[in-house]
């Protein structure tokens, strides 16, 4: 029964990841970008229970409800706190129209996937034929970061690079040992904490977090 | 411990000591205190480095943990040579600047520099291996770089020459470097005895070149001489003194090294190519002293024209030594060692000269000063014994030098029907043209500097009011008239001493006859100073008498003239100034030396035909400086711009390069 499931429930979870990292390059509204954020991290965490259940490991269920308490609802709540009314006022002016950038997204996960097939293989495995998902994951990430001025913006482009790390690691070898995935899941909130903390104080002395108003501190 | 490692131990402990004691002393104890210590370090370099000359052997070894040769300070006679005339110098800075530096000079930062810098020169020549050799010549630039810049703060020119002094410097050293890295590659060994490689081989021309180019840098030749009239005339004069009269004797020192020690016997193509850079040095450096009006730069000027020589000396040497006329190579040799010893007594007390007219007069323009001789009689003797050194007078020691060098290269030309190049048969005659020019531009560059500073009548009220100096800087300036004097009057030793030092058979080359007179018997050729000085006297002596006998039967009338002759009402602005000396010297060498003029006219209100006061000013910049350095300078800027454009601080465009260097990894991956 559920190895019928199997590889649709892998291919809904990465379809989904994919889709919520293509809308977070369309949006460019601050808010909809962190609930996009929380969807996406609910979705590594349903591949990461799938995977476990797949493969009978218990730990992976537990790295699933780690996954799904830091990345689905702690971040997401960490960057939008705030009060609603004033960040659904934040619009993002990023340096990519939403055109190109789609048309970038595009171009990135076809990369993706002629760079995994060519190098690595795709493998004959389910979740082999998905890795590609997460190296798209990591390049659209790293476009965020460079197309968004927000210092928040830069932070979503930021963690979803780390999503795409994530969920390469899942697919390919089953994740990485759970006190390793803690850690990294720390280190993580740790540094948005840190950089969110660093934005405020931004915005109080600047007026603003638009990183490329800042070039001047160079010198 | 043998003798000269103890002392060059006690180099070592004496400048840490005078170290701690610039950090430690109250300012007012600073500089008598680092004077004593100063002038104690000197001492030390002197005995060793006279030690290490007279033969003594042993050394200092410094244990290292690294893989390579030991490193070991034990100078041979050549390095005691050098270590003897870098702390001569020394004794007369120390002993000088006992009593000249104040304000910013007096610092506890430059105190820290002076021994450091001391230290350093004096263990340059003592180094057996490259490491040591290197970490020494560091030790020296870094002490010299400090003490240059111990007035940056309140004059700009003084940062400006800073600038210029470390770029150089650090250029000097790559090359440097980068010589001996190709000769370590080539040997595989770092000191000196293991680095010899056959002279012929293509590393062998590599690392000549890079060492050309690094020592030929702190030597001051043509065209890596841009610091030099920048940074001697702004630094304080203690400091000029020590860098023209010693610091740059540790370059030639280095050409020596690799010359006579590490690549002896190169192709003839080095000899020529030494020959040509030190004439065109000779040449250019004095065709810019003598048309300058700054003291300083002046003498700045005229040392890269003494260097010149003695490298035309060290090149025409190779060059003969290639063709078997040992006898006029080791002349040719000897006389380039001289001229080096001398250049470092006459000019060091020039530049001390300089530093007492400034203390004095607050003044280096030349056009500014005059009438000094009456009022500073110690700094005018010992400023005029050594402008007779500069000009290669006779009974100095410039002259003994120049001599022996042209004796050297009128019958090394000739060598005895061997088979010789058509390069090198023109280069002997027209080093010999090259000299013969550069001895009459020294003597009217030296004739303007003493003639306008110290005779005549006072150009300006600072020169009007001028004393002498505190009796320590009258002793410096002495000791230093002194010693060109000795060395003229008593070449024949020291020919001989110096000759022990890169000969291998020295008597054949040099030899002391008489009182203390040289003679070269290889070629046949003698001087007798002390000889010329007693027969010039006999002659004089009768002609001097039968004047005065003359005189007194014809009794002197005083007449007075009418109107006085016009003499009665010249003022000193009616003089000859410096510039107007030097005039007919530019016009005749306007085209090397590009001038610009400016003349501005003011006329009286009235009429423009009546003119109310002329000002003219001149100016002569440096041919490779806004020729050579220049336009490379301003591509470096332009570079520099592009650069900035594409490191522009924006954190986006960073992360784009990141971005796009990642594409394109993967993008080549997957090909």
């Amino acid at each position: 029964m559920f190895e019928t499931f199997y590889p649709q429930l892998i291919g809904l979870c990465t379809g989904a990841l994919l889709l919520t990292s293509a809308l977070m390059v369309w949006r460019h509204s601050l808010l909809a970008s962190i609930r996009l954020l929380a969807l996406q991290g609910i979705a590594l965490a349903a591949l990461v229970a799938v995977i476990g259940i797949a493969e009978g490991e218990p730990e992976l269920v537990l790295v699933s409800l780690l996954i799904l308490s830091v990345k689905g609802v702690g971040l997401p709540w960490v960057l939008a706190h705030q009060s609603k009314a004033s960040i659904k006022q934040i619009q993002e002016s990023p340096r990519l129209n939403p055109t190109a950038a789609l048309l970038a997204v595009t171009l990135l996960t076809i990369l993706s996937y002629v760079v995994v097939s060519r190098v690595f293989g795709l493998g004959d495995t389910t979740t082999g034929h998905a890795a590609p998902i997460g190296l798209a994951m990591v390049l659209i990430g790293f476009l965020l970061l460079i197309s968004r001025r927000r210092a928040r913006s830069q932070l979503i482009g930021f963690l979803l690079l780390d999503n795409g790390i994530a969920t390469i690691a899942f697919l390919t070898s089953g994740g990485v040992p759970i006190l390793l995935e803690f850690a990294v899941s720390l280190d993580v909130l740790l540094v948005v904490l840190i950089l969110h903390v660093f934005a405020g104080r931004m915005r109080t002395k600047f007026g603003g977090t638009a990183v490329d108003q800042l070039r001047e501190l160079h010198d | 411990m043998t003798g000269i490692g103890a002392g060059l131990l006690l180099q070592l402990g004496l400048g840490a000591l005078a170290v701690v004691s610039a950090l430690m002393a109250a300012p007012s104890l600073r500089s008598r205190a680092g004077g004593i210590l100063c002038t104690l370090i000197a001492v030390t370099g002197f005995v060793t480095g006279l030690a290490a000359l007279l033969g003594a052997t042993g050394g200092l070894l410094i244990p290292i943990a690294l893989p390579m040769d030991p490193l070991l300070l034990a100078p041979d006679r050549l390095g005691g040579l050098f270590m003897l005339v870098v702390s001569g110098v020394g004794i007369l800075v120390s002993l000088y600047s006992m009593s000249s530096t104040r304000g910013p000079d007096a610092s506890r930062t430059a105190w820290v520099a002076m021994p450091v810098f001391l230290v350093g020169m004096q263990l340059v020549p003592a180094a057996t291996d490259s490491v040591s050799f290197l970490l020494a010549w560091e030790i020296m630039t870094l002490g010299s770089t400090v003490l240059l810049l111990a007035d940056h703060a309140s004059r700009a020119s003084v940062a400006s020459a800073g600038i210029w002094y470390s770029a150089m410097s650090q250029l000097s050293f790559f090359f440097i470097l980068a010589g001996f890295a190709v000769l370590a590659a080539a040997s595989g060994g770092t000191s000196f005895a293991n680095l010899q490689i056959e002279s012929g081989s293509w590393p062998a021309n590599v690392a000549f070149v890079l060492f050309l180019l690094g020592f030929g840098g702190k030597a001051e030749l043509v065209p890596l001489h841009v610091w030099v009239p920048r940074v001697l005339p702004e630094a304080p004069s203690h400091v000029s003194a020590a860098m023209s009269g010693a610091m740059v004797k540790v370059g030639v020192y280095g050409g020596l090294l690799v010359c006579v020690r590490l690549l002896p016997d190169g192709p003839a193509w080095w000899g020529i190519a030494i020959m040509l850079i030190g004439g065109a040095s000779a040449l250019y450096g004095i065709l810019q002293a003598s048309v300058s009006s700054d003291l300083k730069v002046l003498l700045a000027y005229s040392t890269t024209e003494n260097m010149g020589l003695v490298f035309l000396g060290l090149g025409a040497s190779m060059l003969l030594r290639g063709y078997d006329a040992t006898a006029a190579a080791d002349a040719a040799l000897v006389a380039a060692l001289l001229l080096a010893v001398s250049h470092a007594a006459f000019k060091s007390t020039l530049f001390l000269g300089a530093g007492a007219i400034i203390h004095a007069t607050g003044e280096r323009n030349l056009d500014r000063l005059g009438g000094l001789g009456a009022r500073m009689p110690v700094t005018a003797a010992a400023f005029g014994v050594a402008s007779l050194g500069a000009a290669a007078i006779p009974i100095t020691s410039g002259f003994v030098a120049e001599w022996m060098l042209l004796q050297s290269l009128i019958h090394g030309g000739r060598l005895d029907g061997a088979v010789v190049s058509v390069a090198a048969s023109v280069a002997m005659p027209l080093a010999v043209a090259v000299i013969a020019l550069t001895a009459g531009l020294a003597l009217l560059t030296f004739v303007k500097a003493y003639g306008i500073a110290f005779l005549a009548r006072p150009r300006s009220t600072a020169a009007a009011d001028a004393h002498e100096v505190p009796p320590l800087m009258q002793l410096a300036l002495a000791l230093g008239a002194l010693s060109v004097l000795a060395l003229g009057l008593l070449p024949g030793p020291v020919a001989a001493l110096v000759a022990h030092t890169v000969s291998p058979n020295p008597t054949a080359a040099v030899q002391s006859v008489g009182l203390g007179g040289v003679s070269l018997p290889g070629i046949g050729a003698v001087l007798d100073p002390i000889m010329l000085v007693v027969l010039s006297a006999l002659v004089a002596i009768p002609v001097i008498v039968s004047i005065i006998v003359s005189a007194r039967r014809h009794p002197h009338r005083t007449v007075d003239l009418p109107w006085g002759g016009g003499g009665s009402r010249a003022r000193p602005r009616m003089q000859y100034t410096a510039t107007s000396y030097a005039e007919p010297l530019v016009r005749v060498f306007d085209d090397v030396l590009r001038p610009s003029r400016d003349v501005q006219v003011t006329h009286v209100a009235e009429s423009r035909y009546l003119v109310e006061r002329v000002q003219v000013e001149q100016r002569v910049s440096d041919v490779f400086e806004t020729r050579l350095y220049r336009p490379v300078l301003n591509l470096f800027q332009r570079y520099g711009i592009v650069v900035r454009q594409v490191a522009n601080g924006s954190i986006h465009r960073y992360l784009s390069y990141s971005f796009v260097a990642l594409l394109i990894v993967l993008i080549v991956v997957s090909l």
